[in-house]
């Protein structure tokens, strides 16, 4: 079975995190905003090398360009 | 930015419980001690108000936080019973990494919870020196950073300001199937939530690709080996969500009753020093009588 999510190089979890998006945005007015406010997701990490921390990032942001890389080497 | 400013307050009204000894030694009550310990008692007075009402917040917080705990348990249990069904054990064996995830937050005034936890990694890391170690939150980094700081690979901050939401957890899931390195078990480490007053830093075991095929009754569930990655990366989302919000649910109790001991401690300390301002004060006036008569019998004699 091949998933077209895994040919985009999505993961499983971010695929879920697209879908619930595209649900919670297709509610009501009322609705939509409490159950926005629970996809919501502002965290921030950082790569650690040798005893020494680097640069703070975005999370949303670097998962993003990881998963865009996966998906230029899928289609290469 | 209040606790940071509370801190230093708070530290100051340490100090001033342990002066009054000396203060009492001086029998010579004046005008100038008189206005100390009312300076201090009112600089108490604020600091009780701060954590009173630190604590209605976390009060108030921890039902959320509470109610989160339970629905996120569901999630965390129900992807667990499909392992215990297949009897999943991680893979044992030389050469396999294990990677800890450590759930603290991004906050402290909230009593030992974060250092507890710090403590049980570093006695995890201790059998196995080259496991590698990611941590959520501020509070853990530092002080896992000090110590261990050549183990850790990831961390990530910003949680611990609300419930955390599966969109965390997912977020964080994802990042660490991204790590280059190929673990054979994911440990994560959270609080347990005992009850209101006791935690217990506990370990949810999230499993790799290869154990969860080679587990002894695997066949049980038919389930084709593509699914089985989407099975893993979703499985440690749910026990992340599920140890997130029982550490947030413990840190806000934590946090209530830390604040309620400090309201406590600073009430005690009020009445220890309107008794003594009260004394001081008799004292002052009394001597002021004393001169005062001293004074009037002496120019009624001369």
């Amino acid at each position: 079975m091949a998933f077209a999510w895994k040919a985009a190089g999505l993961t499983y979890n971010r695929y879920l995190a697209v879908a619930s998006r595209v649900v919670r945005r297709s509610l009501k007015e009322d609705k939509r905003i409490a159950a926005e406010r629970r996809g919501e997701m502002d965290l921030r990490f950082a790569k650690w090398e040798n005893g020494k921390q680097g640069e703070n990032k975005s999370l949303a942001s670097a998962n993003e360009a990881a998963m865009a890389e996966a998906a230029a080497q899928q289609s290469s | 930015m209040l606790s940071r400013a509370a801190r230093p307050a708070l530290r100051a009204g340490v100090a001033a419980v342990a002066r009054p000894a000396t203060l009492n030694a001086i029998n010579a009550a004046t005008y100038a001690t008189l206005r100390e310990i009312e300076g201090r008692l009112k600089s108490i007075r604020n600091i009780e108000k701060i954590t009173k009402t630190m604590k209605i917040v976390a009060s108030t917080k921890l039902t959320r936080a509470q109610k989160a705990m339970t629905e996120s348990r569901s999630y965390g249990q129900t992807s667990n019973t499909v392992f215990e069904k297949a009897e999943t054990k991680p893979l044992e064996g030389e050469g396999k990494k294990t990677l800890i995830v450590v759930c603290s937050s991004d906050k402290g005034l909230c009593g030992g919870i974060h250092s507890g936890m710090s403590r049980k990694t570093r006695a995890m890391l201790l059998g196995k020196p080259d496991t590698d170690l990611v941590v959520v939150g501020e509070k853990c980094k530092s002080q896992l950073g000090r110590s261990n700081g050549k183990n850790l690979v990831l961390s990530f901050a910003g949680i611990g300001k609300d419930v955390p939401t599966f969109a965390d957890a997912s977020a964080i899931a994802d990042q660490i199937s991204l790590l280059p390195a190929d673990y054979s078990s994911i440990q994560i480490v959270y609080n347990k939530f005992l009850n209101a007053q006791s935690y217990e830093p506990v370990v949810i075991e999230a499993f790799s690709e290869e154990a969860i095929a080679q587990s002894p009754n695997f066949a049980a569930f038919e389930i084709d080996d593509d699914v089985l990655s989407n099975l893993r990366e979703y499985a440690l989302a749910n026990s992340l969500y599920w140890a997130l919000a029982e550490g947030h649910a413990c840190e806000q109790s934590a946090r209530r009753n830390a604040m309620d001991n400090a309201s406590k401690n600073a009430g005690d300390m009020i009445n220890k020093f309107q008794i003594l301002f009260n004394r001081t004060r008799q004292a002052v006036i009394t001597g002021e009588l004393v001169e005062i008569i001293t004074g009037a019998a002496a120019s009624e004699e001369g």
